[in-house]
């Protein structure tokens, strides 16, 4: 009996605490609450998105070799970093360095105080002191701050196999007509001219949308529909959706199934023939890499300045970072023309240097003729969630999608990507 | 019960009517029980194949190769940070206690007049109702004013809490259906509650209980919403979670990610076929005596 | 036995004047307190708290930072003339029904047919049982693999003959939803086939034997005495599978993110793009409470119909 009355005070206590923690909890959770006892250790916690393995090493091994403090890495598979970048960031213990890259989400969090101002990087014998102009102007918010560390970038193109172009006996397009008399050529050789995969990479589709839109109605036009000053069901953009439709039938009819990654397949194998996409591309490119080539997209228009998409990849900071001076010590560290040189070439990606300092002149041929066709274009813009947000993106890869299964529908699936659009725009 | 259950007078001889209908069984069942394990078998096939085998005679080809690849890169790239120890550890903590508290729960709900009893259960089940997703950011704000967020405890707490009022309704039927003599009994011979719950309940519902475990158990091991949402340290990752990671990062290498799967999968098989017979007799207690 | 303890209750009653008519305690100790407010209170404070704030973050409209804006109905207003929600609100009901309806169908066909214990019957309950052990992102993930265009199920319908019927299962809106749903039963029902055999064995073989007796042809049989004793098992067998269709998720997300343009899109995975890809919080959490309001009315509705039969 006397065990009994033990436990039960016991019990009730474990109750009445239970009944108290959850009082305890009013009021912490749309509302933030007192931030968390501070550590003064320097130790910094880097959140990274690149889970494909070999950028995945690359990062691995550009930590293990700071010097500066220690650092932990901690990697999330990209669809769930997206999903949860918010909750980071407004967390009371965020991440202090995360990937992303430069755009306009970036630039709404920045609106919202949530990430570390890192001017002074950009400025005196900082960094990114020496960037580019361009760079800067991506990488500042609205308030004229910068907020994000560019450290590479690629091209988009369309790339093909040389040796294989030489078996189908085929050249390089150099006009829009040109290019469609390759597609036929191709087609009727029993060859896919075009490969791509926008079955779980749905947003694979609108790589060709910015293209042609570049093409037909250039950079101006496509900045300005990506922010809402121009309809989808316009004219402009039903003029880009007819060159669009041309291309419709040379596809591989497999697209529709496919990931990004699951579409080079085809092309290694000589099933299809060319791919529109990032020059992330060289990672997947594990045989015959010496012959892969690129070019770009034919000019539609002559009239059109020309202009080429460059997706920027890079780092942000939180302003929540209880460590300011060890975070900006480290992301001057990725920011240096070492660290970007050794991660290019760990991560075998194709991808291009920010920093001026970095020595090109041994990177491979394809990847300086990329940085030639960037260096030599008009205009640049980043990709179209980049340019919008992941919340347009959504609406363009229903649009896009559909367009490709039926489009003969264009007009309808126009209005509705217009009403879908004007919903993101208005929230 | 045996087959004289539904045909007495046939289980008494061993007649060629029922032979044959013997036959007809099996001509039906093992049709259907490879169609069953067909996918299985498949990703098992895909698992060990090289990568240029899958690329070169297409992923519904019969295996051309016997390779081991896809197992070496999920143990050497994708396993780091002892995924599988934290699946342990989080399962068999997030069991013991949801089915702890679970019972308790029942045993109150069941046996006692507590004001809206049904309420309160029907209130507790509909907390395992909600769509999961719903509770993400709110539970990820909790955990971290906790001061627990990013720990295998915030995910062990979330899991029980999450689970309880699924377990507690099975629980209470069950307890239900034990016979109220057995308790008046017990209380003629001067019993506490404690004790009841002790020496009467806990042994009465334990088939039960490890039906419980080990559905919890599958269930536990393939959360993945909630530890994505509490944990963010990737050293801390459940199988799952590092699953994910595989896939994101391995998408068109089938193998890689076959085995991957086929690893997270291993385990909960492997406890499943262990309390196999606890699963099918613990769910019979609501119906028999 | 039973009427010695009977009697001897009748006189412990009349001295304590506690017990009710079904032999529950009608003096709650407050150590049954505590076994209660634990786990209530363990679940009020991560269940119900974070819902009855998302109840409130549906009637705001906030994308995670900052402070979210009250706006009142006007989320669950937009819903109604949103066609992607509409479509998904069709997608889930024909899930509800082809998911509950195809795998309870099966698995009770699968049960009875397996529950007479003979020579191969373990190893075929063992092959039926032996999806449920995956995660549905596994399963998601199996079966993406089995549909892939160069996949298993084109090249069996290709060598059988029957290539007219190659699909692009999960790329073409006319078959995604369905493809899905296969994946989805094929794992379910060993489950279900779990619980009816557990319920089968309890079914009183006497009765049965009798009814035998009396004529009465198999299927009566199992209708008018198999059935009413799998009682039990039915209530579980009902809210486990609403539970499940209505919150399915993780298996369609891995399948189809929701595509081809929203074939697939069911309520869940369309509040989890509103609310993670798009971070329209207050939009997804409206969805959700759609989502629930639907859930709570069918567990509702069936346990109001239990309750009612057992009294």
């Amino acid at each position: 009996m006397a065990t009994q009355t033990h436990v039960t005070r016991r019990t009730f206590l474990a109750g009445a605490l239970a009944i108290g923690g959850v009082a305890a909890l009013a009021g912490c959770v749309t509302g933030g609450s007192g931030g968390g006892s501070s550590s003064g250790s320097g130790a910094i916690t880097l959140q990274s998105s690149l889970s494909d393995p070999a950028p995945k090493a690359a990062l691995t091994k550009l930590v293990g070799e700071y010097k500066g403090g220690k650092v932990t890495l901690n990697t999330v598979a990209i669809e769930q970093f997206r999903a949860q970048l918010s909750t980071y960031l407004s967390s009371n213990n965020p991440p202090d360095v995360l990937t992303w890259y430069a755009g306009s989400v970036a630039r709404d969090y920045a609106s919202k105080g949530y990430l570390l101002d890192i001017s002074d990087l950009w400025e005196g014998d900082g960094a990114a002191a020496h960037y580019s102009k361009a760079l800067k102007t991506l990488s500042t918010d609205d308030k004229g701050r910068q907020i994000f560390m560019p450290t590479n970038y690629y091209w988009w193109g369309v790339f093909y196999f040389k040796d294989a172009f030489q078996k189908w006996g085929v050249k390089v397009p150099t006009t829009w007509d040109d290019f469609i008399a390759l597609c036929d050529k191709l087609k009727s050789m029993g060859v896919n001219p075009l490969a791509n995969g926008i079955g779980s990479t749905a947003w694979m589709a609108s790589g060709w949308f910015d293209i042609l839109d570049l093409r037909v109605n250039g950079a101006q036009f496509h900045r300005e529909l990506l922010a809402g000053k121009h309809s989808f069901d316009s004219a402009e953009v039903k003029k880009v959706m007819k060159y669009y439709a041309q291309l419709v039938p040379y596809f591989d009819p497999d697209m529709t199934s496919f990931a990004w990654q699951d579409a080079v397949t085809p092309l290694v194998q000589g099933k299809d023939a060319m791919y529109l996409t990032g020059a992330f591309i060289s990672q997947n490119i594990t045989s015959n890499a010496d012959n892969l080539d690129f070019f770009s997209v034919p000019v539609i228009d002559k009239s059109i300045p020309t202009a080429e998409e460059a997706p920027t990849d890079g780092y942000f900071a939180s302003s929540k970072t209880k460590n300011k001076a060890a975070t900006k010590k480290f992301l001057s560290y990725l920011a240096s023309s070492k660290s970007q040189q050794e991660f290019i070439e760990a991560s075998k990606s194709s991808n291009l240097p920010t920093s001026p300092d970095v020595d090109t002149s041994k990177f491979s041929p394809l990847v300086q003729k990329g940085l030639k066709m960037l260096n030599d274009t008009k205009e640049i813009t980043q990709f179209f969630n980049r340019d919008s947000s992941d919340a347009l993106q959504t609406t363009a890869d229903t649009a896009l999608t559909k367009f490709l299964a039926n489009p003969g529908d264009v007009d309808q699936i126009l209005k509705d990507w217009q009403a879908a659009a004007q919903k993101v725009w208005n929230s | 019960m045996t087959a004289s259950t539904l045909a007495p007078a046939e289980a008494r001889q061993h007649s060629p009517r029922r032979h044959k209908r013997a036959w007809g069984f099996h001509l039906v069942m093992a049709p259907v029980s490879l169609l069953w394990i067909a996918p299985m078998v498949f990703v098992v096939f895909v698992a060990f194949r090289s990568f240029d085998d899958i690329t070169s005679n297409g992923l519904g080809s019969l295996p051309h190769s016997f390779a081991f690849d896809g197992f070496v890169t999920v143990f050497s790239d994708g396993l780091a940070g002892g995924a599988l120890l934290n699946s342990v550890i989080v399962t068999v903590f997030t069991v013991v206690f949801s089915l702890l508290l679970a019972s308790w729960a029942a045993f109150a709900l069941s046996r006692y007049e507590i004001p809206f009893r049904r309420g309160i259960l029907l209130l507790m089940l509909a907390g395992n109702l909600l769509p999961p997703q719903i509770l993400l950011i709110p539970v990820a704000r909790i955990t971290e004013s906790l001061g627990i967020s990013d720990t295998l405890f915030a995910l062990i707490v979330v899991q029980v809490a999450f689970g309880l009022g699924f377990y507690t309704f099975v629980l209470h039927g069950f307890m239900r259906s034990i016979p109220a003599e057995i308790f008046e009994a017990a209380r003629v011979d001067g019993a506490g509650e404690i004790r009841v719950y002790l020496r009467l309940v806990i042994p009465l519902t334990r088939p039960s209980l490890a039906a419980l475990a080990a559905l919890a158990t599958t269930w536990i091991w393939n959360d993945l919403i909630w530890a994505l949402t509490v944990l963010r340290t990737e050293t801390k990752f459940p199988i799952t979670a590092e699953l994910l990671n595989i896939q994101g990062g391995f998408v068109s290498q089938w193998n890689v990610v076959a085995a991957g799967a086929i690893v997270a999968a291993i385990p909960t098989a492997v406890v499943f076929f262990i309390f196999q017979k606890q699963f099918v007799s613990g769910l019979t207690l609501g119906s028999s005596k | 036995m039973t009427a010695t303890v009977g009697a001897s209750n009748r006189a412990r009653t009349a001295q304590r004047g506690v017990r009710s008519r079904r032999g529950s305690v009608r003096r709650v100790p407050p150590v049954i307190w505590a076994f209660l407010a634990i786990p209530l209170a363990t679940e009020l404070a991560l269940v119900f708290w974070p819902a009855i704030n998302s109840f409130y973050i549906s009637l705001t409209k906030w994308n995670g930072a900052g402070a979210p804006e009250f706006i009142g109905f006007k989320n669950f207003q937009n819903l109604t003339t949103d066609p992607v929600f509409l479509q998904a609100l069709v997608n889930n009901v024909f899930w509800v029904v082809g998911f509950g309806g195809a795998s309870v169908v099966i698995g009770l066909l699968l049960a009875v047919a397996l529950n007479r214990p003979r020579r191969g019957v373990g190893l075929y309950r063992s092959a039926i049982y032996l999806p449920m052990v995956f995660s549905l992102a596994v399963t998601g993930l199996f079966w993406r693999l089995l549909y892939q265009p160069n996949g298993a199920v084109n090249t069996v319908l290709g060598g059988i003959g029957l290539g007219a019927w190659e699909r692009q299962w999960l790329a073409d809106p006319a078959t995604a939803l369905v493809a899905v749903l296969v994946a989805a039963v094929w794992r379910q029902c060993g489950y279900i086939m779990v619980l009816y055999l557990a319920g089968l064995k309890g079914v009183d073989p006497t009765l049965e034997e009798a009814a035998a007796v009396d004529g009465a042809n198999k299927w009566q049989r199992f209708w008018q005495i198999v059935m009413p004793q799998l009682r039990g098992v039915n209530a579980v067998v009902f809210a486990v599978t609403v539970i499940d269709s209505l919150r399915t998720f993780d298996i369609v997300w891995a399948m189809t993110r929701g595509g081809p343009y929203n074939s697939t899109q069911l309520l869940s995975t369309y509040m989890y793009q509103t609310s993670f890809t798009t971070v329209n919080l207050g939009y997804g959490s409206a969805i959700a409470v759609v989502i629930f309001l639907l859930a709570i009315v069918f567990i509702i509705g069936y346990l109001v119909r239990a309750s009612r039969t057992e009294d």
